[in-house]
């Protein structure tokens, strides 16, 4: 790891095919990365594991991204 | 009243088929009308669209969308614009839909728009040629929000966007990238027009409720931000005509 690869960790979500996310954040922490953010389902959060590791290897990652629920409101916003 | 429900930045795929459907089953007894503000596929295809159709077609309420960055990525947009229209939902970009609800006419006028940022703090149409081009994008899509939310004729108005119209909604946001998240340029068509709701999706680590300088109601709807499946805005009807008030 060097001072660019958050840079290049970050450019890799948004520009492999694959993944496509731009909302995960990307910091260093220590010898390792840590990812943060949400995705619209556990899948994605597995893909992006995958990707990091195998472009990034020998990198320590922590991944801490949820999947954005998706149940109906429990309630409306009154805009008089 | 009108009930209002939204969301963005849904990203659909395959993988994500049918997680929306169930709150989807429940939002005609919520909402009038539902508005997707952009970025309603993973990276723009045909195939994606395909899944978004098949997620958020035939609710039994009128379906209204912009496009997002995310669904212009592979250069596949008439694909993804026939995909959308032919599950029966209307793509916005530069016009207008007038929704009858219950004899109250909701008007919903719609652009992608983009970035450049904010009042004080924005890109000016100066320099090389790429930089006139990015601000001059974002200065014709406003221009054309603006006409097409005066021209409503409507008892409700409402814009819809993906791209913000004001700094406020993108509060948790990293400050640098503001000027690739909204422009001022897009708040200031809102104010020339009647405005009662400006909603809008793209920044994912932003905030929900904002205001423009002339006080019209902003709302972040980006899936990550609300965290739920849709937002309901309820809105009474302002615009009530003479005769109907006074009951003649
Ligand atoms: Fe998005
Ligand atoms: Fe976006």
């Amino acid at each position: 790891m060097n001072d660019y690869t958050e840079a290049e960790v970050q450019r890799a979500l948004a520009e492999d095919l694959g993944i496509a996310e731009q909302g995960i954040s990307v910091v260093r922490a220590g010898a390792g990365l840590v990812l943060c953010g949400e995705v619209e389902s556990p899948h994605r959060r597995d893909e992006i594991v995958r990707l990091v590791h195998e472009r990034f290897p020998g990198i320590e990652i922590t991944a801490d991204i949820g999947v954005t629920r998706a149940a109906a409101p429990t309630e409306a916003e009154e805009l008089a | 009243m009108i009930r209002i429900a939204a969301v963005g930045d849904v990203h659909i795929d395959r993988d994500v088929l049918g997680r929306f459907r169930p709150a989807l089953e429940e939002l005609p007894d919520r909402a009038d009308v539902l508005l997707l503000a952009g970025d309603l596929t993973r990276h723009g295809t045909e195939a994606e669209a395909k899944c978004v159709a098949t997620e958020f077609g035939g609710l039994g309420v009128p379906v209204i969308a912009v496009l997002g960055n995310h669904d212009h990525h592979c250069d596949e947009v008439p694909g993804v614009l026939a995909a959308l229209t032919d599950a029966g939902i209307t793509v916005l970009e530069g016009d207008s839909i007038v929704v009858d609800v219950d004899g109250t006419r909701l008007g919903v006028a719609g652009v992608k728009g983009f970035g450049g940022g904010f009042a004080g703090r924005c890109a000016s149409e100066f320099g090389e040629p790429e930089m006139k081009a990015f601000v001059r994008t974002t200065g014709t899509v406003a221009e054309r929000l603006g006409a097409a939310l005066r021209d409503l004729d409507c008892d409700v108005r409402v814009a819809l966007t993906h791209y913000a119209p004001v700094p406020d909604t993108l509060a948790g946001e990293p400050l640098e990238i503001y000027p690739f998240l909204g422009s001022y340029l897009l708040g200031q068509a809102i104010d020339s027009a009647p405005t009662d709701l400006a909603v809008h999706g793209h920044a994912h680590h932003g905030s929900e409720r904002g205001r423009t300088p002339g006080g019209v109601r902003v709302r972040n709807v980006a899936h990550p931000v609300i965290k739920q499946a849709y937002s309901v805005f309820n809105l009474a009807r302002e615009h009530v005509s003479p005769s109907a008030a006074s009951g003649i």
